[in-house]
């Protein structure tokens, strides 16, 4: 045990360069700055919005048309000037993303129920997600506007009648229902919240089964180039202590570098999903409905993600083992990324549950796909498919670590090497 | 002198090929034994399997009793390897590189102590041991190396190409500590192509060549049977 520690401590020792502990602080320091200024640019999507308006027509309907838009989250801001051309050129000189032309006549021509049509021009500024959700607001003025005329034109023609009674005669509340659990909301709403909310998980999965298999595979890669892997394989300790200490310091490594990541786009995503549900009112609904993650939810998440790590990291050794030095080690990283993309887009972009057959098969085969699906399956309450994905998970890491033990107790350790021509041997 | 390795009709297949056909041979309590063969004879090989390093695929490998297929991990505390492409861990003080090998021999600070200043006096690198391995020149590493081989005093410490990289003088007083340490009691197993390295360090020699012993004894034995004034016409002769 205590050639093991010793072997674990030197490990680590060798993992945790400056330079890794310089890389963390420093992306620790971009994130907090990116998640600071997203916040400060979400808050100012999500507020009040400016809008230029150039109305021709000076009615009383255009008049309180504008001044309506005030009272649904708008500025409206009126544009001097004597056509849309010219207006179309001040406000592209300025900061306001819309510009409305009413044209001259618009009051009358409502009156005769042949509404003149008001000219919306947005301007597209950015192509960031913030920058089109400004220009997007179009759809909303045009609503608060019809909302506002048509509302008006009723109450003239039926005094005493309720407008929204009568244009919306079917109305609706709409629950959504996850096992036992119930809460009223829109699904498509709460759906995005909570994939809003939990995006970060495989990515964060993705990103540390990467880091750590690439540690293993470049910790045996460099001792085999610094020409250090035959002495340590003759001294007294076995070879399964070797596979592990490497393991298990890359691992840890691996989790404490993941960790410090994690923290800082949560702190990122935070400025961005944390806004919007508040905004949209949805926590209360997401707690109501369990999609919101329990400690021991965590604890489970927590667990899938280990055994992930573990699965990536007797892989990754095996892997390590075909590595001639440092360079080849890079590309021997991309069968693990691979098999971590495939169960990553999967579960993005489909539903498991209705794969075909050979897909699902595929999917299940391979051991992060279990982790990508535990964070559904938990939200869900299927406790049994989390189950089952760990065992699946415990039985492959061990029958890789026993493959692993056996080519580090053998001469493959020394003699296994991917070359594209033919095998060399030292006499 | 008491049989310290004793190695038995070694073979070793890498595949369709055989490396080794049948090797035998005995190294004695602070023998140095030496390998010579051409490239390609299995000099090397041979050095991997007693440093536990191949498995051999038949023959019994002894050292001190122990076999090498059944108890590796106790052959393992009594031998040393120095390849002859060796390095230590580039992030590593040197000084802490021989501590952390020294870990794997003992866990008594006052041996580990002892250890460490004999590799210091084996190195002969003062208050570089302090720097980092991967400042080393070449011939540092190599005398690093060998400090961390012998530091233990094993019983069998197994070189391939000892003065590797080493200019004349640090190749002398390498041989020399070789020397001492076999004096005192270390058996040596050794390779090189060297052949004046050979004659002035080795008690015994073994001419080795497409696996299979062609003959042994002690240079100047070998050296009267092929009527030879040097290794190099021995060597020459017995594979004529």
């Amino acid at each position: 045990m205590n050639k093991f520690i010793h072997l674990l401590k030197k490990e680590i020792k060798e993992l945790v360069t400056k330079q890794l502990v310089v890389t963390l602080v420093f992306t620790m320091g971009i994130f907090y700055m990116m998640g600071t200024i997203t916040k400060s640019e979400v808050k100012k999507a999500i507020g009040k919005q400016d809008i230029a308006v150039l109305d021709q027509d000076g009615s009383e309907l255009s008049k309180s048309l504008v001044g309506s838009l005030a009272m649904v989250n708008y500025v409206p801001k009126a544009v001097a000037a004597s056509s849309s051309r010219e207006a179309l050129d001040i406000v592209r000189a300025g900061k306001e993303n819309v510009l409305l032309v009413i044209p001259g006549g618009f009051g009358a021509s409502v009156a005769a129920l042949a509404p003149k049509p008001i000219e919306t021009y947005a301007f597209i500024r950015t192509f960031s997600v913030i920058g089109i959700r400004r220009s997007e607001v179009l759809k909303g003025i045009i609503e608060a506007m019809n909302d506002y005329v048509s509302n008006d034109y009723l109450r003239a023609r039926l005094p005493g009648a309720d407008p929204k009674g009568l244009k919306h005669p079917i109305v609706t509340r709409d629950f959504v229902l996850i096992k036992d659990r119930m809460a009223e909301g829109s699904i498509s709403a709460i759906a995005g919240f909570v994939s809003s909310q939990t995006m970060m998980v495989p990515i964060i999965l993705m990103m540390i089964i990467i880091y750590a298999s690439q540690m293993v595979i470049s910790a045996i890669a460099m001792e085999k180039q610094n020409k250090t892997l035959e002495t340590l394989l003759t001294v007294p300790i076995s070879r399964t202590a070797i596979v592990t200490a490497k393991m298990l310091a890359s691992g840890l490594v691996g989790l404490l570098s993941a960790v410090f990541y994690m923290l800082g786009y949560r702190y990122f995503m935070s400025g961005i999903t944390g806004s919007i549900g508040a905004a949209a009112g949805l926590n209360a609904v997401v707690k109501q409905l369990g999609l919101s993650m329990s400690g021991s939810g965590l604890v489970v998440l927590s667990l899938s993600l280990f055994m992930a790590i573990l699965c990536a990291l007797a892989l990754a050794m095996i892997l390590g083992v075909l590595a001639e030095d440092f360079r080849s080690a890079q590309t021997l990283i991309m069968p693990v990324i691979l098999l971590v993309m495939i169960p990553y887009f999967l579960t993005l972009f489909s539903d498991p549950k209705t794969l075909s057959l050979p897909a699902k098969i595929l999917l299940l085969a391979i051991p992060f796909s279990h982790s990508f699906l535990a964070v559904q399956n938990l939200f869900l309450g299927d406790y049994r498919s989390i189950v089952f994905g760990m065992l699946y998970m415990t039985a492959f890491f061990a029958v890789l670590v026993v493959l692993a033990g056996r080519i580090f107790s053998s001469d493959k350790v020394l003699t296994m090497k991917l070359r594209w021509g033919k095998k060399k041997v030292v006499l | 002198m008491a049989s310290v390795l004793s190695v038995q009709g070694l073979t070793k297949l890498y595949g369709q090929l055989e490396a080794l056909k049948g090797v035998s041979f005995e190294v004695g309590e602070g023998e140095i034994f030496a390998l010579i063969g051409p490239n390609g004879a299995g000099k090397t090989t041979t050095l991997r399997v007693v440093a536990t390093l191949l498995s051999p695929s038949g023959g019994k490998v002894t050292l001190l009793g122990r076999d090498l297929k059944t108890e590796p991990e106790k052959f393992r505390e009594n031998i040393s390897y120095l390849p002859e492409e060796a390095g230590a861990y580039r992030n590593l003080k040197a000084e802490d590189y021989l501590k952390f090998m020294a870990g794997f021999y003992s866990d008594d600070p006052v041996r580990t102590a002892e250890y460490l200043k004999r590799a210091e006096e084996i190195c002969g690198l003062g208050l570089r041991l302090k720097d980092k391995v991967g400042t080393y020149s070449k011939g540092m590493v190599r005398k690093l190396l060998l400090g961390r081989a012998l530091m233990t005093k094993p019983a069998l410490t197994i070189l391939d190409e000892p003065t590797s990289g080493l200019d004349v003088i640090n190749s002398l007083e390498v041989r020399e500590i070789i020397k001492r340490f076999a004096r005192e009691g270390i058996s040596v197993l050794l390779s090189s192509h060297n052949m004046l390295e050979i004659e002035f360090l080795s008690d015994r020699v073994a001419l080795i060549d497409k696996g299979v012993i062609l003959d042994s004894g002690t240079p100047a034995a070998l050296k009267q049977k092929y009527k030879a004034e040097n290794l190099e016409t021995v060597f020459r002769s017995a594979l004529r």
